[in-house]
């Protein structure tokens, strides 16, 4: 049962473009025991953690993904003729980790944080989904309210937003710079 | 041999003017808590002096901080009675906002290693830019086909009421580079969206010829999928390198 049980669970996760949530795969898999259902997961995992695959299942965002390993990028990219992946722009990166430490929080907050407008950025984030718009603010003109997306925490290979990096390790990164 | 003094940043590789600060406050090896005012306020003029013309646009910010840094300094000449008493040190806000960003700077590049160690990690997400033209089995559209589906396209847009704001000039060369750009971004471009889109008559010819262009230099190819179905635009790989 538990090896059928597995199955399923690797055919989901194979089929989901984006990181299917644990309690995604119970609500389809209602008829089995959630119990079964953890262990087959769990298992699952074991398996694919093993040196013989090319591909892993990684957790991303609250959820389980596959994905092929680090070491196998150059010939990932020789495949398809990449030369390298798009980074984020210096820019882009900056306004998304000031979003990221300080959401819920307004276009107006953003630029006075960095102290540089920042409406175009934002659009281009917006745009590449990495975050998202929750809301209005009810403060003068309601300006819109923007939080990171779960794709943020996939592109960046964190779990939650509780992953991002700590206070301690920026204070460290600090200390080095000086 | 590191020389400071040589070392010159242009204004437009700081993200802003807290980023140019603190640039100039490491660059110093000045404590954070403690600026030299003066000394720093002349440095940061310095930068700004560099560029002839300031873009009001974009850089508006760094001449709002330079003012700051002027009011700041001239607050600290004053002679005062009564010395002040430390959170009425004028550059305590700066501190605050300085020390705020550099957090951020901080974890911005904890943030680009982890985007680093994520990039190599191909997932089902992933969907390959780059169309292999040969591997596909696509009909190259004719020059006849485009023409027809473009004066399709205006006949309609010909209905729409134009009302034409302000004059704005289009040259072939920016349009290819806008339509290049569409394309590393979007992998392919719908020949009736992209045209229906256009504002002006005239900023959809330019559009036609500079598509036309492309296609002529086989930088870009327009297939269909099948007969009498929408036209795609994908860019075609340069044969030499292997990419475009």
């Amino acid at each position: 049962m538990n090896n059928r049980l597995k199955t399923i669970i690797e055919a989901l996760i194979f089929i989901s473009q984006k990181p299917l949530t644990l309690e995604k795969i119970k609500n389809v898999l209602k008829e089995f025991p959630p119990k079964d259902i953890d262990q087959a997961l769990e298992e699952l995992l074991q398996n694919f953690s093993s040196n013989e695959r090319g591909i892993q299942i990684i957790r991303s965002a609250g959820g389980y993904i596959f994905a092929t390993k680090p070491e196998d990028d150059r010939w990932i990219r020789r495949l398809l003729r990449i030369e390298r992946k798009n980074k984020l722009s210096p820019a882009a990166l900056e306004t998304l980790s000031t979003i990221a430490y300080h959401q819920p929080i307004t276009l107006s907050e953003i630029s006075a944080l960095r102290d540089t407008d920042s409406s175009h950025t934002l659009k281009t984030l917006l745009q590449k989904k990495l975050i998202k718009i929750v809301g209005r603010k009810k403060s003068p003109g309601r300006p819109l309210i923007y939080r990171t997306s779960d794709k943020f925490l996939t592109y960046f290979g964190l779990n939650s937003l509780s992953e991002l990096p700590t206070q301690e390790e920026i204070s460290k990164i600090l200390e080095e710079g000086e | 041999m590191e020389s400071t003094e040589s070392y010159q940043v242009k204004l437009e590789v700081f993200q802003g003017p807290l980023d140019l600060l603190l640039f100039l406050i490491r660059k110093q090896k000045i404590d954070i808590h403690d600026i030299p005012i003066a000394t720093i306020t002349k440095e940061y003029l310095q930068y700004l002096e560099q560029k002839e013309k300031i873009n009001l646009d974009r850089e508006a910010e760094f001449l709002l901080m330079a003012a700051l840094l002027i009011y700041i300094k001239s607050q600290m000449l004053l002679p005062r009675e009564i010395p002040l008493e430390e959170e009425e040190d004028p550059r305590q806000s700066l501190v605050y906002r300085l020390l705020d960003y550099q957090k951020m700077k901080a974890a911005s590049t904890l943030l680009r290693k982890k985007e680093a160690e994520e990039l190599l990690k191909w997932k089902r997400t992933f969907l390959p830019p780059l169309l292999e033209v040969e591997d596909l089995d696509l009909i190259e559209v004719s020059l006849f086909d485009l023409a027809e589906a473009f004066f399709a396209v205006m006949k309609r847009k010909e209905k729409e009421d134009f009302r034409i704001i302000k004059r704005k000039q289009y040259s072939v060369e920016e349009k290819i580079k806008e339509i290049l750009a569409t394309l590393k971004e979007n992998s392919y471009l719908d020949f009736l969206n992209f045209f229906a889109r256009q504002a002006t008559l005239e900023e959809a010819l330019i559009s036609f010829f500079s598509l036309l262009e492309l296609i002529k230099a086989r930088r870009v190819i327009a297939v269909q999928e099948r007969l009498f179905q929408s036209i795609k635009v994908w860019l075609m790989k340069d044969p030499a390198t292997g990419h475009n």
